[in-house]
């Protein structure tokens, strides 16, 4: 064991260049601990839920479906299926709006009243002397393929593709991302907390599969209690030579996945590549305890934990949703919006998708709803100090881009439908974190604009 | 359920509570001690050029923006910052009518004809202040004594016809490089210039007020550091070059630093971010320039003080730099564009 020896550095000393400090704002619910929450009436079920080919229902309109039954898979390898969350009857299998493809199709299912126990979180069944040997690397695969499992912390790639042994990316270091640099959201952090055994259960399975010889999970130095729950698990489970806890710098967007392994390991992630390609693959918290469920237990990715936050909800916490429900139920479960509230945000303030829509599912990628008022959006009585002028070219855009690009030369280049210089601009390194409008004085939308030339590139190249 | 009120827009949600206004404002801030100088030393003048410089550049934008059927854009204050600046680098004695021209030139011709803010190539208020140099040569090169100096004391002046003027110590400066001599006259007065005890332009006297300003605007990072100390650094060699070679033809490097409109520039004019470079690179290319076209002018050239082409040249170079000095991403170049 090496971990007697290991120091927890009180401040992160890692990190990248650029990012910002936006204001943390955890403290709406941080404390909450993961309640369960009832599913309503029906849920919906989106078919495209994560990265890759979008799922073929597998039930008819009709069908009677039980928790946990497959109601969506492809055959295709990047993909991942979706299960039902409740018992029920198919109602519908049709289109719903979805945050960021529009409407796209889904299954929708009819609750049955009576016989729909309330799903409980699965922590309370992993124990410290969990060892990964019980089960083969095929078995693992197969059981996070099965169970649908895409990566939790936002972007949503199908995880088996992640943590398969590939002959010709060797990966050799797995980083399990508990940073959640995104101002607001704490479902990772109370996941760190509670779920720790399955947290550490995953990372042993994911170990073993992927054939990584070291795992550093990432914590944030904001979170001095995550550090020490993880670092006392680490101390007290057996088997976890070569896992240890990595404090990195409280910034944004040290979670991202390119920041982070630069941030630790001192390595870029070529652009336009990704980390298998320097030998790194990054897993989110959440992931990791989902794969301990869905190898362990053989229970399919049906719930997560989402955090409702933020100025304009009346009663914050940390949720243990099911898949399927729509913003509007989750919302009201904690109480409504406040009377000022004037955004609702699917995930954090940084990169969330604002809705006007408020039936929306909550979707595997989902980790929080954040409700903003006036206030924080920056309208209303401080509209006169945020109007928006022109740029004035002080180039605080380019300090803030954690990718080292030109914000403010690629939006104009967009702006002006001059693709071409947006491309020499690097537009398609941008990952969209949202740090140069962030810190733009100008108030200029550059994440906005950048994101639209993306579309426009990337629809041009299909054309 | 208060949906009505829901509104939407792109990622992020929030922003840094900063704005264009706040950053004009931190300058204005800034330039107040040379402003306090200026008005120590040379009293009324200096109230009534500032004054005026700042009204008729704000009248001259209100205008423009009028003409052009614009929104208003007097709230960023920019045109406030153009007038301050306009006024500090004017010699305290110019007549106000010659300010308001000045003025009016540097926002309706230095800035507004381009689109208003951000759009400028030049900084308009050394348009201004060239426009104003072409046209009353006389009136632009005739110093006024600070009103803090001694009557009784000896002038030091080259041109004392008028009793009120003296020469600036780079026009001491340029007299020594002329008859190869002379230059430790000007050497002397080191301490003069740093506390701004001197003539010259409104706020470029004081060295001492400069530096605090420009230090304000470092701690408060509205500006960054590489322009100053790239022009500051390369100017310094510049000078240090020719004063090892002959010491009395050429002042030395601190004198050059703290005469003239070294400091006002440096801290305040070339970092102006809408005419300087946005790549750090850049900006290191951009203030080296500066400081070295400061010094051939001052040195070789014909004008005892350059500032103000130094900072118009570089400008008119600043899309060159930009282009030139093109970001790499974080992950390096994409192998496949």
């Amino acid at each position: 064991m090496t971990l007697t020896n290991m120091r927890i550095t009180p401040k992160g000393r890692f990190t990248f260049r650029g990012g910002v400090h936006p204001p943390e704002s955890k403290t709406f619910s941080q404390q909450g601990e993961i309640q369960p929450v009832p599913a309503g009436k029906q849920v919906s079920i989106m078919l495209c839920q994560h990265i890759g080919a979008v799922c073929q229902p597998t039930v008819k309109k009709n069908d009677a479906v039980q928790a946990g039954q497959k109601i969506g898979d492809s055959d295709a390898f990047v993909s991942a299926p979706v299960h039902s969350p409740v018992n029920g009857k198919v109602k519908e299998i049709g289109l719903r709006s979805h945050s960021v493809l529009g409407r796209s199709p889904a299954v929708v299912i009819e609750a049955d009243a009576e016989n729909n126990p309330l799903k409980q979180p699965t922590f309370g069944r992993f124990t410290n002397d969990f060892d990964a040997d019980g089960f083969s690397i095929e078995q693992i695969c197969s059981a996070v393929r099965d169970a649908g499992l895409v990566g939790m912390g936002g972007a949503g790639f199908p995880t088996r593709v992640k943590i398969e042994p590939n002959p010709r990316l060797p990966k050799k270091t797995m980083i399990i991302n508990g940073c959640e640099c995104e101002p607001y959201i704490t479902c990772d952090y109370r996941i760190m907390l509670e779920w720790t055994n399955q947290i550490i259960a995953g990372i042993k399975l994911a170990k073993k599969t992927s054939g990584c010889s070291e795992v550093l999970i990432a914590i944030e130095d904001n979170k001095p209690k995550a550090i020490e729950v993880m670092n006392s698990a680490l101390e007290s489970c057996t088997n976890t030579d070569g896992i240890k806890v990595v404090c990195v710098k409280t910034k944004y967007p040290q979670g991202g996945e390119r920041q982070l392994i630069k941030a630790i390991l001192g390595k870029n992630v070529p652009t336009g590549g990704i980390p298998p390609a320097i030998g790194v693959v990054v897993l989110n918290v959440a992931t990791t305890a989902a794969i301990a469920e869905a190898v362990v237990l053989n229970q399919p990715l049906t719930h997560r934990v989402v955090t409702v936050t933020g100025e304009g909800i009346n009663r914050t916490g940390n949720y243990y949703v099911p898949i399927g429900m729509t913003v509007e139920e989750l919302v009201n479960h904690c109480g409504g919006l406040a009377e000022d509230a004037i955004r609702v945000v699917l995930g954090g303030p940084m990169m969330g998708i604002a809705v006007a829509d408020l039936t929306k599912p909550v979707t595997k990628t989902t980790g929080a709803i954040t409700v903003l008022t006036e206030k924080q959006v920056g309208w209303g009585k401080l509209a006169e100090h945020r109007n928006r002028t022109a740029c004035i070219h002080c180039g605080r855009c380019l300090q803030a881009c954690p990718e080292h690009l030109n914000p403010t030369i690629i939006a104009h280049a967009v702006r002006k439908n001059l693709l071409d210089k947006a491309k020499d601009y690097y537009i398609n390194a941008c990952i969209e974190c949202g740090c140069c409008s962030y810190a733009c004085p100008a108030n200029i939308e550059l994440t906005g604009h950048i994101k639209t030339g993306k579309i426009l590139l990337a629809k041009r190249k299909n054309d | 359920m208060p949906d009505s009120n829901i509104t939407v827009s792109s990622a992020p949600h929030i922003s840094r509570p900063l704005s264009t206004r706040k950053i004009m404002i931190d300058v204005i801030i800034g330039l107040m001690p040379a402003m306090a100088a200026a008005g120590y030393y040379f009293r009324i003048y200096a109230v009534i050029l500032i004054a005026v410089c700042v009204v008729s550049a704000v009248v001259t934008e209100w205008l423009c923006n009028l003409i052009r059927k614009k929104p208003n854009s007097l709230g960023d204050f920019s045109a406030v910052v153009t007038g301050i600046i306009l006024a500090l680098s004017l010699p305290p004695g110019l007549p106000a009518w010659a300010a308001i021209i000045g003025s009016s030139f540097a926002i309706a011709i230095g800035k507004m004809v381009f689109g208003g803010l951000g759009a400028n190539i030049f900084n308009p208020a050394m348009v201004g202040r060239t426009f104003l140099t072409a046209c009353f040569g006389v009136l632009m090169t005739t110093w006024m004594v600070p009103a803090t100096v001694d009557p009784a004391m000896p002038k030091i002046a080259a041109d004392n016809t008028l009793p009120i003027t003296q020469a600036t110590p780079l026009a001491f400066s340029k007299q020594a490089i002329k008859t190869a001599s002379g230059a430790d006259v000007a050497n002397k007065q080191l301490k003069a210039t740093f506390t701004g005890q001197v003539g010259g332009c409104l706020g470029e006297t004081s060295a001492m007020a400069l530096l605090a300003g420009g230090l304000y605007l470092f701690i408060r990072r509205t500006i960054s550091i590489h322009i100053p100390l790239a022009a500051l650094v390369s100017a310094f060699a510049f000078a240090a070059v020719f004063n090892l070679i002959n010491p009395d033809v050429y002042i030395s490097p601190l004198m050059h630093l703290t005469s003239g409109a070294m400091l006002l520039g440096v801290f305040f004019i070339a970092t102006d971010p809408v005419t300087a470079p946005l790549t750090m690179r850049g900006m290191w290319i951009f203030g080296i320039g500066v400081g070295l076209i400061i010094m051939l002018i001052r040195i070789v050239g014909e004008y005892p003080e350059g500032v103000m082409y130094a900072v118009l040249l570089m400008n008119a170079v600043t899309p060159l730099i930009d282009r030139l000095c093109k970001r790499v991403p974080a992950g390096g170049r994409p192998s496949v564009s």
